[in-house]
Formats: structure tokens, sequence, C-alpha cells
């Protein structure tokens, strides 16, 4: 009797530490789709401009004017990466949780 | 949980499923229906007073860029308590703020025509934000129906054991 006790407290345990895990899985892929999709709208932007058209960066307080290439290939870095950590995300979450 | 996942995987809140349920576990459903209920109404709010502020951009876009508020001096914020006279140097253009901290130069139709998109394509979230909250709602009504019914039984029950 008290052997059951100990399987299903174990068990019991291993599944909260799962939902657990699920949590913060479900935390970082809602945080990188709101990037992805952010970052997508801005890519669709640039692809509305002319390519004489001004760019701004933002750092700080201060605006920088930018090429259009440049902030281009920033913003389709950011988005590569994006994808990437999304995908590290599901193999070793979706790995631990199935 | 087992009895909640089995309702997931029946697509619908089946009546069947639901009414085999005890009734903690289906105040617990409707309480986590409840959270769920909140936690959208909360981003269609959002969603709301982003498309307000984008209207706001568009009509402050149409009143003060025009030719005669060019030429008249202004006020331009440093902070929120310092103010420095200045004057309009380019009517024609605008800065747009695209998202990710980017900031693009714009012309005013330009302008004008990338708030409208903005307002546009939050007005079709919204709308589909609408349709999932009402689901949602007529969800949590269907739980809170099927709780009644099952209190009222138990109490008949308890008030038929006890009269006989």
């Amino acid at each position: 009797m008290g052997d059951l006790q100990k399987k299903l407290q174990e068990l019991s345990d291993s599944y909260q530490g799962l939902q657990g895990e699920l949590g913060i899985a479900v935390e970082a892929r809602q945080r990188l789709e709101s990037q992805q999709q952010e970052n997508t709208t801005v890519k669709k932007e640039f692809d509305l401009l002319d390519d004489d058209a001004n760019i701004y960066k933002q750092i700080g307080p201060v605006l920088l004017k930018q090429d259009k290439t440049e902030a281009v290939m920033s913003v389709n870095g950011r988005l590569e990466f994006i994808e990437k950590q999304m995908w590290v995300e599901i193999n070793w979450h979706g790995g631990s949780c199935v | 949980m087992a009895s909640r996942q089995g309702q997931a995987q029946g697509g619908q809140p089946g009546q069947i499923e639901i009414t085999s349920l005890p009734v903690p576990q289906l105040q617990e459903l409707k309480t986590q229906l409840d959270a769920e209920l909140t936690h959208l109404s909360n981003s269609f709010t959002s969603l709301r007073t982003a498309q307000s502020k984008f209207r706001d951009c568009l009509t402050s876009i149409a009143l003060g860029l025009s030719a005669s508020t060019a030429q008249k001096p202004l006020l331009v914020p440093l902070t929120s308590s310092l103010y420095v006279p200045g004057r309009l140097t380019d009517h024609e253009h605008v800065l747009v703020d695209v998202g990710t901290g980017f900031f693009v130069e714009k012309d005013i139709p330009g302008a004008r025509d990338f708030y409208e998109r903005k307002v546009k394509d939050l007005g079709e979230s919204l709308k589909d934000l609408e349709s999932v909250v009402q689901g949602k709602a007529q969800n949590v009504r269907v739980v809170e129906e099927v709780i009644r019914l099952k209190v009222m039984n138990a109490q008949e029950g308890k008030g038929e054991g006890q009269g006989s």
C-alpha cells in the first residue's frame, strides 16, 4: 500500500514538473510569436518603401539615419533569429513533455 | 483533468460529456473558462485602445499639418514639464513609427495610408477576437447551467432521502 502511495506521489510530482515546463514553454512561445509578428510587420512596411526613402533607427532618445538595405538586413536577421529560437524551444520542451 | 481533455477532443463541449462530470470538476472548469474569458476581454480592450491611438494619429495629421500651421510658432516638449518654442520645418513629411524601433519618413498621403491600413488590420483582429469571446462566453453559460442542474438534482435527491 505504501508502495502504491509512493508511486502515486512520484507520478504526481513529475506531472506537476511537466506542467511547469509547459507553462514556461508556452510563455516563451508567446513572446517569440509577438516579436515575430512585429518584425514581419516592419519587413512588410520596408518592402513597400522606395529605395531612397529615409529610415531612422531609434537608439535611446536619438533617431539615427539608416540605409534601407541595412535596415532590411537587420530586420531579416532578427526574424531568422526568432525562428531559430522557436525551433529550439519546441524541440527542447516538446521532447521533454512527450 | 482527463475528463476535461476528453471534452477538448470531443470538439464542442458536448452536453453528454459535461453532464457526466461531478460538480467540483465542473466548478473548476467554469473557473478556468472564466479566467480565459477575462484574458481574452483584456486583449480585446488593448486592441481597441491601440486602434483608437492610430485613429488619433490620423486626426492629428489631418488637423495639424497644413500650410497654415507651418508658419505658426509652436511649443515643443523636451520633457514633460519643459517646452521650447519652435516651428514646423516640414509640413509635407512625417516620421512614422513602424515598430521595433524603426521610424520611416513618409509624406502625408503615405502616412495617412499607413495609419488607415493599421486601423483596418486591427479592426479585423477585433472582429475575430470578438467571435472567440462570444464562443467562450457561451461555453461558460452552458457549464453554469449544468452545474445548477446538478446541484438542484443533488438537493432533490437529499430531500427525498430525508422525506422517506
